[in-house]
Parts: structure tokens; C-alpha cells; sequence
């Protein structure tokens, strides 16, 4: 459950809708600098597939897998 | 057998398998019934129920007598289609314990997804269809009004994506120095469990229909459980599959949607050759550019069409309560200005019904329909590598600079 290093950031996103979490997500990493850890807890279903292929696609890599924790999904992004 | 479960329950499955599947169910649908995968004109039925039912007298209006308002959402087979699609998605949900009361932390969605279903409602029934009946099952009927549809909700998306990126409409995430705690899981499961139990009701509900011999809505409801499953574990997204281009570049559903379509059209022309069928043909007309546009604005300022607001609410994301209460809203309203604001004089009357399958016959048909729906694959690629090039062309002068 534990992240492997502590997260400078948190985006809390849980509750809102696609497009929102990427749209969020991306804005969030573009503003920290770079080797930042991002940690994002999201619950849009459409999120758990659209916000780390998005980033990815976007050139940030991630610290670990993905987490599913019940109805939400945890992601871990370096900036 | 527990992979099993992890494969279909656990995760979300490929939306190329998923819309291939839907492509050849809505095709096998048109042979069986002669009618066609749709949602928005029994949005429209449903806001006419509820207008009698607080007395307004609807009788004299022309839209009612044109989508055939009888009956009762329960006794039509378009009825079952869209509830057997909310039922279908629900034990999806439901059986993957994904369902979660999900309140928008932004208070604005709520007003920007009954506006944008208002709008998506009203412009989806002035061009006769939403993203289904006149874009993925419109296509493989080979009707001229949905090459018009799609056209016209990409330039409606496009404006919507704009809007999407303003500060004052997205809002600002609320973004906090550390880690968070995540919500604590709860242990004891019994999501899948109310799953299985609505199956079983569904499924004798299904039996019931075909036993005393109500074969129509029978089917009615077989397909739309199918539908509303496929949609759901696909996480199918018409909005996404524009808008996400505009935004972030990204492809994938729109590719897989106009493979779906590629395949229902081979599959409904050899089904109407073989079955001696004839093709659903909608007006095409400047109402369906006009309601197009209006559309493609709607579900992206909504965050979801009238299919895809349908799993997402079972989701129990609660955004998508106004978007439906808007979707049916717009429909209606489009059904009252119809005749009696001269709708139909301004922007329908001197439309016609073209099928292309008339103009040009089957093989010409389905010809210009792949090269028409090869056309949009391209521009799909473009406008995905121009993106990124764009990004990358941005990143190169920043790090240049700093």
C-alpha cells in the first residue's frame, strides 16, 4: 500500500468526471519540476485507463504500478 | 476460473473488441427487428409520458405522432432497449464492485451538465439521432444525414474542447503539498452479490417476454442488456473519442468507433441484400448540421452523451443525474418547438431522405462508406501525431529558454 518514496504532491480527484482527472492530472505535472513525485487518488472509471496512458503519452514516467483500492485507483507520476 | 473472473470483472475490456461486438449486435438487431440501436427518440417518448401525466395535452404535436407515442416505455421495445442498457450496465458495476456515490468536487459541473444536456437533448432530436442512430448505427444504414452528423458534432466538440480548457469553466484542482490517505476499503463485499441477484430478475423478466409470445421486447430487452454490458466494460465514450483528440491527442476510442461502424456496415448490407430489407433513412436537412453542432457542444460541455451519461450514472457518478434530467428536457422542448416555433418550417421542409444505398447500390455503398469512414481514420492519425509534434515542438523551446 506504502509508496516507495513520499509524494511532494497530492491531487485529491475523487468525485470528478472525465475529462477533468487528465485534464488536471497533466495541468498538475506541467507546473511542478521536474524528478517531483505526484501522487493522484481518482474514483472516474474512465480515469483508470485514460489518466496513466495519458501521462505516459505526455512523456512522465511512474514510480510504481497503478493501485486499485476499492472503488478508487492511486497513481504515483514523477513530473 | 479466478482468472476468469479477473479478466471480465477486474478490468476494462479492449474498446476495438468491445465496439467490434456492438457492431455486429446492432447489425443482427436491424435483421431481427427492422429497427435500429438508439436511446435519444425514447428520451423523447419519455418526456411526452411525462408532459401527460401532468395533463398537458399533447395530442396535436406533430414530433409525437412522427417517433410513434403509444404505449408506455414498458410496453415498447426501444423502451427496454434503454432500460435493459441502465439495467446491463448496473450489474456490470455492480458485479465488479466499482459502484460508488461520486460527488463532483467542482459545485459548477452540476449547472454545466444540465446545460450541456439540455443542449445535447434538443440538438441530438433536431437531427433525428444522437451519437447512435445517426453516427454509429445511422452509418451502417447507409443514411446521408449521419456522413452530415458526424461532420457537424466534430466542429460542435471542437468548440466544446476550447471551452472545456478555460480557467473559469474546469476550474482549479485542489492540489496539497504530501501524500494523502486513501479511502480505507471497506471488507465485506456485497456489491456483486446485489448483481447476481438483479441477473436473475432481469433474466426472468427476459423469459417472461419471449414466453407469452412478446418477441419485440423481448429482443428489446436482450439487446439493450448486451448494449449497456459492452458499453459499460468498455467504458465506450462517444464525447471522449472528439474531444480527447482536441485535448490531450489522444485516438484510441475514436479509432476503435469507426471500426465498429467499418464492420456493422459490411455486415447490415449484406443483411439487407440477403433479407431484402430496407435501410432506416433519416431528413437530411439543415437541421441535422444545426443539431449536430448543438450536440457534439452539449456533450462535451455535459461530460457525456445520452449513452454514455447512461453507465456512468449506474457508476453512481451523480454529475450525470441533471445531464439525463437535461437530455430528456432538450428532447422535448425540441419536440414542442418542432411545430409550434416553426422549427421544421426553418430547418427541416426542405431537407430529403438520401440513402446512399439508393444512389449508389450495395457495392458503391459500401464502398464509399469504408473510403468515407477511411478518410476519418486519417484524420484521426493527423490530428494525434500533429499533437504531439506540437507538444514536443513546445517542450524543445521551454527547455531552451530555461
Amino acid at each position: 500500500m506504502q509508496a516507495n518514496k513520499e509524494a511532494d504532491f497530492t491531487l485529491d480527484l475523487r468525485g470528478e468526471s472525465c475529462p477533468y482527472p487528465v485534464i488536471y492530472t497533466l495541468d498538475a505535472l506541467e507546473g511542478m519540476n521536474k524528478g517531483e513525485l505526484l501522487q493522484v487518488i481518482t474514483d472516474c472509471p474512465g480515469s483508470f485507463r485514460n489518466v496513466p496512458e495519458e501521462a505516459i503519452a505526455h512523456g512522465y514516467t511512474f514510480a510504481q504500478d497503478p493501485i486499485k483500492n476499492g472503488q478508487e485507483f492511486l497513481f504515483y507520476i514523477y513530473a | 476460473m479466478k482468472t476468469f473472473v479477473q479478466l471480465i470483472f477486474q478490468r476494462y475490456w479492449n474498446p476495438y473488441v468491445v465496439l467490434l461486438i456492438a457492431g455486429i449486435l446492432s447489425a443482427l438487431y436491424f435483421g431481427l427487428t427492422s429497427t435500429v440501436w438508439a436511446v435519444t427518440g425514447e428520451f423523447t417518448r419519455l418526456g411526452g409520458d411525462l408532459l401527460k401525466l401532468f395533463g398537458v395535452d399533447i395530442s396535436g404535436w406533430e414530433y409525437y405522432d412522427m417517433v410513434h407515442l403509444k404505449g408506455t416505455t414498458w410496453s415498447r421495445p426501444d423502451g427496454w432497449i434503454v432500460w435493459g442498457m441502465f439495467i446491463g450496465a448496473l450489474m456490470m458495476v455492480l458485479l465488479s464492485n466499482n459502484f460508488k456515490i461520486r460527488l463532483p468536487q467542482q459545485k459548477r459541473r452540476y449547472i454545466q451538465g444540465l446545460v450541456g444536456g439540455v443542449i445535447a437533448g434538443f440538438g441530438a432530436r433536431l437531427a433525428l439521432g444522437c451519437n447512435l442512430a445517426a453516427f454509429f448505427t445511422g452509418v451502417p444504414q447507409f443514411s446521408f444525414h449521419s456522413w452530415i452528423f458526424i461532420v457537424a458534432t466534430g466542429v460542435g466538440t471542437f468548440f466544446g474542447a476550447k471551452l472545456t480548457k478555460m480557467r473559469w469553466w474546469k476550474g482549479k484542482p485542489t492540489l496539497t503539498r504530501g501524500a494523502a490517505k486513501p479511502t480505507k476499503v471497506k471488507k465485506h463485499v456485497i456489491q456483486p452479490y446485489v448483481g447476481v441477484a438483479i441477473a436473475i430478475v432481469y433474466l426472468g423478466l427476459m423469459i417472461y417476454f419471449f414466453a407469452t409470445g412478446q418477441k419485440l421486447l423481448g429482443l428489446g430487452a436482450l439487446f439493450g442488456l448486451a448494449f449497456g454490458i459492452l458499453i459499460e466494460r468498455g467504458q465506450i465514450c462517444f464525447t471522449s473519442a472528439f474531444r480527447d483528440l482536441f485535448l490531450v491527442g489522444r485516438s484510441v476510442m475514436a479509432k476503435a468507433i469507426i471500426v465498429g461502424m467499418a464492420i456493422s456496415s459490411v455486415l447490415t448490407v449484406i443483411i439487407i441484400s440477403v433479407y431484402d430489407l430496407t435501410p432506416i433513412t433519416q431528413i437530411a436537412a439543415l437541421s441535422t448540421f444545426v443539431g449536430g453542432v448543438l450536440f457534439g457542444l452539449g456533450i462535451v460541455m455535459a461530460s457525456g452523451c445520452e449513452t454514455g451519461m447512461m453507465y456512468r450514472l449506474m457508476e453512481g457518478q451523480v454529475l450525470f443525474l441533471p445531464v439525463f434530467a437535461g437530455n430528456i428536457i432538450g428532447a422535448t422542448f425540441l419536440a414542442y418547438a418542432w411545430d409550434h416555433l416553426g422549427v421544421y418550417d426553418v430547418l427541416v421542409k426542405s431537407g430529403t431522405k438520401i440513402n446512399i444505398l439508393d444512389s449508389f447500390g450495395p457495392v458503391g455503398a459500401i464502398l464509399a462508406t469504408l473510403a468515407m469512414l477511411g478518410v476519418l481514420y486519417a484524420l484521426t492519425i493527423y490530428r494525434e501525431k500533429s499533437y504531439h509534434r506540437q507538444l514536443a515542438m513546445k517542450r524543445g523551446v521551454n527547455q531552451h529558454a530555461s
